[in-house]
């Protein structure tokens, strides 16, 4: 599971399943797709379901400290931070 | 803690006779919002096909008049046990998520459950969405701090008042063993139902195709216990 390609994948089958994306929406996510703020059904609830689902489906164990605003910002940096984690 | 309340049960019966009786365990708290709907559509599958079936309140929960921080775990397998021992005919228990939880003490045929969850992870989550909301309020907070308040004081989390006790029991619930068991996950297996995680879903959403897997799928189970 620690191939980036791998954790791309599972990202954006991640956020189709919490943020109800859908498959195409999913996909067409870029580096610089805003995330929470821009998109409506990235609540504070969202955003702590996809960190659970985060730690079950990439095996990894996230710290609150480890969480600023900017992970949620772009998807850009949440894939970063989850790439990061996997290689930890 | 004994609750004598009598609880709502969404009930839904087929026409003729029934074969028997599938008592749904609905997930916890936020969860069973998000899956309500799909749920009630796989009971109407289920009462097609000649079961009777029931959806009950948990006390604390939905129509409940009990307050959410005098119940537990505890509390909830009690309820539960208390509703299947008045079930008359063969019953089936269909848990989902959390569900699986408090669905071992119930009197039944033969239990199923769907994509069981530990109760740990439950309430990390919970508590992430309290610090990301306090976040944004500017109000630092985090699990640690969080879990030392909930030590000594209900606490309120994503709209749920939970008791010391609750926090407690949930940290480290997991589903117990019961026979005959099938589980069943998402996915493409087997032993997997084709659908969408309804119960991650930030807004409610509705999978007609898995509601009728999912009843497809108890009412094979049903058969292959014996209960036809």
């Amino acid at each position: 599971m620690t191939e980036p390609d791998t954790v791309d994948a599972t990202l954006r089958a991640l956020l189709a399943d919490v943020l109800g994306l859908g498959e195409e929406r999913a996909a067409a996510l870029t580096e610089d797709s805003g995330l929470f703020g821009a998109l409506p059904e990235f609540d504070s609830m969202a955003v702590a379901t996809v960190l659970t689902e985060m730690e079950d489906r990439l095996g990894i164990l996230i710290d609150d400290d480890e969480i600023d605003g900017e992970i949620f910002e772009t998807y850009g940096n949440l894939l970063a931070f989850s790439l990061r984690k996997v290689t930890d | 803690m004994a609750i004598s309340t009598p609880e709502h049960v969404l009930r839904i019966t087929p026409t003729g006779p029934p074969r028997g009786t599938i008592l749904f365990v609905p997930p916890l708290f936020e969860e069973a919002n998000r899956t309500h709907r799909t749920l009630v559509l796989a009971m109407r599958a289920l009462a097609a096909e000649g079961f009777t079936t029931l959806l009950p309140d948990l006390p604390g929960q939905n129509e409940s008049l009990v307050p959410l921080e005098q119940v537990d775990l505890a509390s909830w397998q009690s309820a539960l046990a208390e509703t299947s021992t008045a079930i008359g005919g063969p019953l089936i228990i269909a848990s989902l998520r959390g569900g699986a939880l408090i669905d071992h003490q119930a009197k039944a045929a033969a239990w199923w459950r769907l994509a069981p969850v530990g109760g740990a992870s439950l309430v990390r989550t919970l508590m992430r969405a309290r610090v990301a909301a306090d976040r944004e309020a500017g109000v630092t907070s985090s699990l640690d701090s969080l879990q030392a308040e909930a030590a000594t004081a209900p606490l309120l989390l994503a709209g749920n008042r939970l008791s010391p006790t609750m926090i407690a029991q949930l940290a480290t619930a997991e589903a117990q063993p019961v026979t005959p068991l099938r589980t069943v996950a998402l996915g493409s297996g087997a032993d997997d139902i084709a659908g969408t995680p309804l119960w991650l879903r930030a807004e409610p959403g509705e999978d007609t195709a898995m509601a009728k897997a999912i009843a497809a799928d108890i009412a094979a189970w049903s058969t292959t216990c014996g209960i036809n």
